[in-house]
């Protein structure tokens, strides 16, 4: 038995993301002897493909958006209020924070918020005035004030949020995801990125890489703006009789070949790839028709003012691919737009009028379908600010600021109108409740139903997680 | 604080940066023996105190936490984040077998020790404190990048307590027992040092409170040096490797086995192929068609498919020995090397830009390597040989004496880029900070451990290995060995503007040796004068430009300080900085070669990183390889070399070291690399890992039968394919048949070929070089990529754009999309062995993609050519360009059926729409590449038998 089993692992230690899983284990079901399902967590998987799988408990949501602020959210301006700042204006910074400092001749004294903040819903969370709409839903939000990151730059504390761990090279949260529990749509890639088409994040497609993990795990790129998968259609397509005259003379030299080819599951994987490439075409093409939406639905995510048109589209698509069952949904911002150094009152509120309203009518309409609460939304970048100023004077920033940010969490088993943690009295460092970004990621799979210490890929005999071997604890106290 | 506060005014000086108020103290500091040590006492003192010392670790006193264990300090003062204490509770992973600490007791431990982790009655934290927390993590990471090695800036040198006392031109820089009269403490205290103007610049921070604090105490206590030095280790009495740990198969010398007697065997090989199989009641599949063999041994050797006229020519030789000819023309191929490198670049790493962070910065001369390495294979350079090379070519000659390096002096040169691979951030300032440069260095071992040595080398950087008799210690060890190349202490970086001409940091870059030839410097100075001349030009008109503003400012301020205030002279200088900025772009970069080598002097002392933190220095070690790999080995032996670049020779010890042929794992893993790529799976299936948690070999005798054969034969590797090439092993059909899946399910017996899927490369280069397109162009800077507006990534078209893809820009950031999605490695930092993913964007790709379509149009353009519009000669040389073989009839017929109906359907088409040339030659050409496309998209295209 032990044998057999292990000469269908190595069997299977091919990847696909064809519906093949299924077919092949069908074909193999007369040699060998299968499992009762086929589980790609606790352990490795034989199939690596994107069949539904089962989690390791009871999820409390099923899909995730991740709404990624990348360039880092000053927190003292949007979800940490600090009046102490205002006590302190002025004042050099302490030793340990000036050991931190990176533009030394930079750096200014301490800087009170520009922004007003005031308590919003039943929980009266504090919000400031740049977040009206958001403001609006935070009954349903659970604020982390107490993150905290290792790296003080971005390239590296990205990869650290978006992998675990400060190198590239390494799955992406999304990848661990799909990993974990393939995908509810098979027409669908199950991990979709929308990026900005005003430009990619720092570190690019490496943001959602599937790293050591099979590529079938890696976040497809979907444009919001015209043809959205990559060579979805060709440039030019063949007349329509050519082109059914190519496939199906394909399709007869590809069943012949393989007829001739007995025990050879990576051809019939590989025609299924075909299938499924010709599917997706169609499915993807109605899944991001966003002509289907009401002019209502439209008007709220903002789809009728320049400001917030692109976020709004894509904040919009995210919906309707969760809808559809996608997994995971990551939607960034431009370029590095939250990285304000310079002039933080006009660029602050320049990402905040392009995002706020298209957030909070995400959240309305998840909440009005029913899908909130299968939807865990997600909303941070890779680090916060420094409480003093850059370049002091009126178009003053801040620099990056590692040791204290917010995130925040909504739907998806999250409960509402909660805050988590606390950072010091001037916003520079996480004090109270201190959440690493392990715990961070790990809270995002005990959500999905997944304990992040089962889900683990074995590399060159070494058992991998997204969590390492870092001490994790899974915020419970946010969770409903 | 209080302390040096004191300490500072009672020597007078007037100002020094105090805080104003302090966070940290808003709330009262809490006391170890009040708030921490009761839940101590209750949860963890009965197995860690000062009797039982678990792990060497007591938690009775907060010194004893702050001494630590095995593993290092159990709490770092101020960082609760960095605290092993706080890892190992919070993690639930102790108390071991007990109930884990509540949230409230963790954070109380965390509170403690942010705060300071203070005794009762303590003011600041007061301990012994050794010298190595001083120069390591202090001045080493903080000073020594201007008082070290290279530079002494005011003839100060902070390397060892002597040079300290000794001080530089204002005198000793620490006078012991006395803080407030030693001036290193008084010009940090102050913040003067490190100069705030100058920390960006190289990357270095304000010394923080805690590190003030620790030399403040250091000083008080008398500045005491540490006398030590490092265990020495006798490998064959190594209480830290178990000698059972030796006897683990990989670790013993092969040695070389009987060939079983087996009658039918062809070659060696196959006898013990044969033994396997036969025990199974099973054997070899026939052998493959001619023509299958053929294609099979293309694609093996070069990556790519026989042309036509080769397939007729194949077909014409009758003699007997036609095949083992074939192997022999395509082992002289210049191709050959080509594919043959492309491996050895993937197990090496190879980019053409940094990696690390997004700039992704180029890699302007990585080529060189490149082109070493394919060159090599063309030679057949014993491997033996190239790896010396690659581990010590500078120290093989002495560089610095040398006017003109010779061709074999600079290949010597070229292959030590084999240790600049890894990714490295360290160009940016960012980035240049202690921990990114031992991670950089840990990426070459890493590189060095699963490409060469079989070993996950780097699983012991931050704690003993768990499963392979590996002690931390070796890791550190090995590390060593390369301390006087890459020193974390006393960094060359990677910085593109000191490849450059030009640049103010030139003469002392870096990792590049000029190439010393004078015809090459003048060419480069002649070309570069007039652009000098012209930047030097731009700079001075900036500079007046600003003049006039400085009156109405500052005097001395920067030219970047006026533009914030005066706007009409942004526009000026951003115009003249834009020309600057092309001018610069034109300069040619000095010819050089981007190499590792011996810096000389006295390299920096390794210690063992507890827990790999570079806050956390131990013991001191002694360059030499894993103790594990000694028995019957000719010991690790630094012999000093008499060359004025003053070089260390630890390298070219190791590099004799690993290639003795006894050395158990550089033979067999390299061979085993060789079956892989011949076979789709080595021997040992985990390439880079042949330690315990690696895949046993399914044939141990046959690995060390060939391991001792590649030894014997001179490590010639071209030797080492015909041996295989040759087999009946090799020369089989990929048919399986139900018996054979009975017996051999995953054919890991080889009771048939395996059936593989065209690599990355082989997809591109073959499908250019059926449509004609292919430029055989070799060596030299790669062929420029773009990124198109939908994110594709592919070469540039024009004059290169169509050269093998070994030859095209490897950039981390970009991957060119066709080979990103045919499973070309992302290198982090390298890859021993490719996946083989089944994907629909590959479909699509194939499907849709341009580059594919562009390529049947060329295809069936170069066939009308040659045999005019005659369908069935058309659809013959279509099969043999692209599948190797004649079509039969019955394919013939659905071809020519569904070829006729597409120029039909393009004819209609043109029709309605007229393109500008006629239509029915139109309509033909198009017909023939739709039908051409259906081929690039069929599986026997895409999959050698």
């Amino acid at each position: 038995m032990a044998k057999l089993a292990n000469s269908r692992r190595d069997f299977f230690s091919r990847i696909s993301d064809g519906l093949n899983g299924a077919a092949l284990a069908y074909l193999l079901g007369k040699d060998f002897l299968l499992p009762e399902r086929l589980l790609a967590v606790e352990g490795q998987p034989q199939i690596f493909d994107l069949k539904p799988k089962a989690p390791h408990f009871p999820p409390k949501a099923k899909s995730v958006i991740q709404l990624f602020m990348n360039g880092g959210p000053s927190q003292m301006d949007l979800l940490d209020p600090k009046p102490a700042l205002e006590k302190y204006a002025g004042q050099p910074p302490s030793r340990d924070l000036a050991s931190q400092i990176r533009q030394v001749r930079e750096a200014g004294g301490i800087m009170p918020s520009p922004f007003k903040f005031a308590h919003y819903g039943k929980s009266g969370t504090e919000v400031s005035e740049l977040l009206p709409h958001i403001a609006q839903r935070v009954d349903d939000i659970a604020v982390i004030r107490s993150m905290y990151t290792t790296h003080i730059a971005h390239d590296f504390a990205l990869f650290l949020m978006h992998t675990g761990r400060i190198l590239p090279g390494r799955p992406t949260l999304g990848s661990w995801v799909v990993y974990g529990l393939g995908s509810e749509n098979q027409n669908l890639p199950a991990y979709v990125v929308l990026d900005d088409p005003k430009g990619l994040p720092v570190n690019d497609i490496q943001n959602w890489q599937a790293g050591y993990i099979p590529g079938v795990y890696q976040g497809t790129r979907v444009r919001s703006e015209g043809l959205p998968l990559l060579n979805l259609e060709p440039e030019e397509e063949y007349p329509a009789a050519v082109k059914d005259l190519g496939r199906s003379l394909l399709h007869s030299m590809d069943e012949a070949h393989r007829a001739k080819r007995p025990y050879q599951p990576n051809l019939d994987a590989r025609i299924s790839t075909y299938e499924l490439a010709a599917r997706m075409q169609m499915a993807a093409t109605d899944a991001l028709d966003l002509a289907k939406e009401t002019d209502a639905t439209k008007e709220a995510y903002g789809l009728n003012e320049e400001t917030t048109a692109s976020y709004g589209r894509r904040c919009l698509m995210a919906r309707r691919l969760v809808e559809r069952g996608v997994r995971m949904v990551q939607v960034f911002t431009e370029g590095n737009v939250w990285d304000h150094h310079n002039d933080l009152r006009k660029g602050l509120s320049y990402c905040c009028q392009k995002t706020d309203k298209p957030i909070a009518a995400l959240l309305t309409d998840l909440k009005q379908r029913g899908l909130l609460d299968s939807t865990l939304v997600v909303w941070g970048g890779e680090f916060g600010r420094l409480p003093i100023a850059q370049s002091p004077g009126p178009t003053a920033g801040r620099d990056h600021g590692p040791a204290g940010f917010s995130s925040w969490m909504a739907g998806g088993g999250i409960k509402g109108g909660s805050v988590y943690g606390a950072t010091d009295d001037i916003g520079y460092k996480a004090v109270e409740n201190p959440v690493s970004v392990q715990d961070f990621h790990a809270t995002i799979l005990h959500l999905l139903g997944m304990d992040h210490r089962k889900v683990v890929f074995q590399r060159e005999g070494r058992n991998e997680r997204i969590t390492d071997e870092y001490p994790v604890n899974v915020l419970t106290k946010i969770i409903a | 604080m209080i302390r040096i506060l004191w300490a500072v005014s009672r020597s007078g000086a007037l100002f020094f940066f105090v805080p104003l108020f302090d966070y940290a103290q808003v709330r009262p500091a809490p006391r170890f023996e009040s708030d921490v040590l009761p839940l101590l006492k209750a949860k963890c003192v009965s197995c860690h105190n000062s009797k039982t010392r678990r792990a060497g670790l007591s938690l009775e006193t907060r010194d004893d936490l702050l001494a630590g264990g095995k593993t290092g300090a159990a709490v770092v003062p101020g960082k609760s984040v960095d605290s092993l204490l706080v890892a190992m509770v919070a993690s639930g992973k102790m108390p071991l077998g007990g109930k884990p600490l509540t949230i409230e007791e963790t954070s109380a431990i965390r509170n403690w020790i942010d705060s300071g982790a203070l005794k009762t009655d303590e003011q600041v934290l007061t301990r012994p404190i050794r010298a190595r927390e001083i120069f390591a993590p202090v001045l080493g990471a903080k000073c020594v990048v201007c008082h070290g090695r290279r530079v002494q800036q005011a003839g100060l040198d902070l390397r060892t307590r002597a040079s300290i006392l000794k001080g530089g031109k204002s005198g000793p820089a620490i006078v012991p027992g006395n803080p407030a009269a030693s001036l290193l403490l008084q010009k940090i205290a102050k913040q003067q040092m490190p100069p705030p103007q100058l920390q960006e610049q190289f990357s270095v921070r304000t010394v923080d409170s805690a590190e003030l604090e620790k030399l403040t105490q250091w000083i008080a206590q008398g500045a005491p040096d540490e006398v030590e030095s490092a265990a020495p280790v006798n490998p064959d009495f190594d209480p830290m490797v178990k000698p059972s740990a030796r006897e683990f198969w990989s670790f013993r010398k092969p040695v070389r086995p009987k060939v079983p007697a087996f009658a039918s065997a062809r070659t060696p090989i196959d006898a013990f192929l044969l033994e396997r199989l036969d025990a199974k009641k099973s054997s070899f599949a026939p052998e493959a068609g001619r023509l299958a063999l053929m294609r099979r041994a293309c694609f093996d050797l070069t990556g790519l498919p026989p042309s036509p006229p080769e397939v007729q020519a194949y077909l014409a030789d009758n003699k007997p020995d036609a095949y083992e000819r074939l192997i022999d023309r395509l082992l002289t191929s210049p191709r050959y090397g080509e594919r043959w490198a492309r491996y050895w670049l993937d197990a090496a790493g190879y980019a053409d830009s940094e990696g690390g962070v997004s700039t992704d910065a180029p890699r302007p001369t990585s080529w060189r390597y490149r082109d070493y390495v394919i060159r090599a294979f063309n030679a057949d350079k014993p491997y033996n040989q190239f790896l010396q090379e690659q581990l010590a070519g500078d120290e093989m000659f002495d560089w610095k004496t040398s006017k003109i390096y010779s061709p074999d002096q600079m290949e010597k040169l070229e292959a030590t880029g084999f240790l600049r691979l890894a990714p490295d951030a360290t160009y940016s300032t960012e980035q240049n900070f202690l921990p990114e440069r031992f991670d950089a260095v840990a990426s070459e071992m890493e590189i060095l451990g699963s490409s060469v040595m079989g070993l996950s080398l780097g699983c012991a950087r931050c704690h003993d290995h768990k499963y392979d008799p590996l002690p931390q210690r070796d890791y550190y060890r090995v590390s060593a060995v390369f301390q006087s190349a890459l020193d974390p202490y006393d960094w060359l970086i990677p910085s593109l503007d000191c490849v450059g001409v030009g640049s103010k940091c030139e003469e002392r870059n870096l990792r590049f040796l000029p190439d010393p030839d004078p015809k090459v410097v003048n060419e480069t100075e002649t070309f570069n004068a007039p652009i000098k001349i012209q930047i030097e030009d731009l700079e001075k008109k900036i500079e007046a430009a600003a003049e006039p503003y400085r009156e109405k400012a500052k005097k001395d301020a920067t030219v970047d300080e006026l533009l914030k205030e005066f706007e009409p002279l942004k526009k000026t200088v951003t115009d003249l900085r834009k020309s600057l900025q092309q001018a610069k772009a034109k300069l040619k970069p000095a010819s050089g070669v981007r190499a590792l080598f011996d810096m000389g002097g006295e390299p920096t002392p390794v210690r063992i990183l507890m827990r790999g933190d570079v806050n956390n220095p131990g013991p001191l070690v002694e360059p030499g390889p894993p103790s594990v790999l000694s028995s019957g080995l000719r010991p690790y032996l630094v012999e000093k070399l008499p060359y004025e670049s003053g070089t260390s020779g630890r390298r070219l010890a190791f590099a004799k070291w690993i290639t003795q042929p006894e050395q158990p794992l550089t033979a067999r893993v390299m061979v085993n690399r060789i079956w892989q790529q011949h076979f789709g799976s080595g021997i040992v299936k985990s390439a880079g890992n042949f330690g315990k948690t690696g895949t046993p070999p399914t044939h141990p005798e046959l690995l060390d039968w060939l391991a001792t054969e590649f030894v014997e034969s001179g490590w010639s590797v071209k030797k080492m394919h015909r041996l295989i090439m040759t087999s009946a092993a090799y020369r089989q059909s990929t048919a399986v048949t139900a018996e054979a899946q009975a017996q051999d399910p995953s054919g890991a017996l080889l009771s048939r070929f395996p059936l593989r899927r065209l690599d990355a490369e082989a997809v591109r280069d073959s499908i250019l070089k059926i449509a004609g397109r292919l430029d055989l162009t070799a060596f030299g800077p790669p062929a420029a990529i773009e990124v198109k507006p939908d994110g594709s990534v592919l070469a540039k078209s024009g004059k290169l754009g169509y050269r093998r893809s070994i030859y095209l820009q490897q950039r981390r950031s970009t991957p060119v999309t066709i080979l990103d999605t045919f499973d070309a490695p992302f290198m982090s930092p390298n890859c021993v062995r490719r996946g083989e993913s089944i994907v629909s964007s590959q479909a699509l790709q194939l499907m849709n993609g341009d580059q594919i379509r562009e390529s049947a149009r060329y295809l069936a353009g170069r066939i009308i050519d040659a045999v005019g519009l005659d369908t069935r000669q058309q659809i013959d040389q279509l099969y043999l360009a692209t599948l190797t073989r004649t079509p039969t009839s019955a394919e013939v017929q659905a071809a020519e059926r569904v070829l006729l109906a597409m120029r039909r359907n393009w004819q209609e088409h043109y029709e309605t729409t007229p393109p500008s040339e006629p239509i029915a030659a139109k309509a033909s050409h198009m017909a023939l590449s739709s039908l051409a496309h259906s081929l690039f998209n069929s599986a026997e295209f895409l999959y050698v038998d």
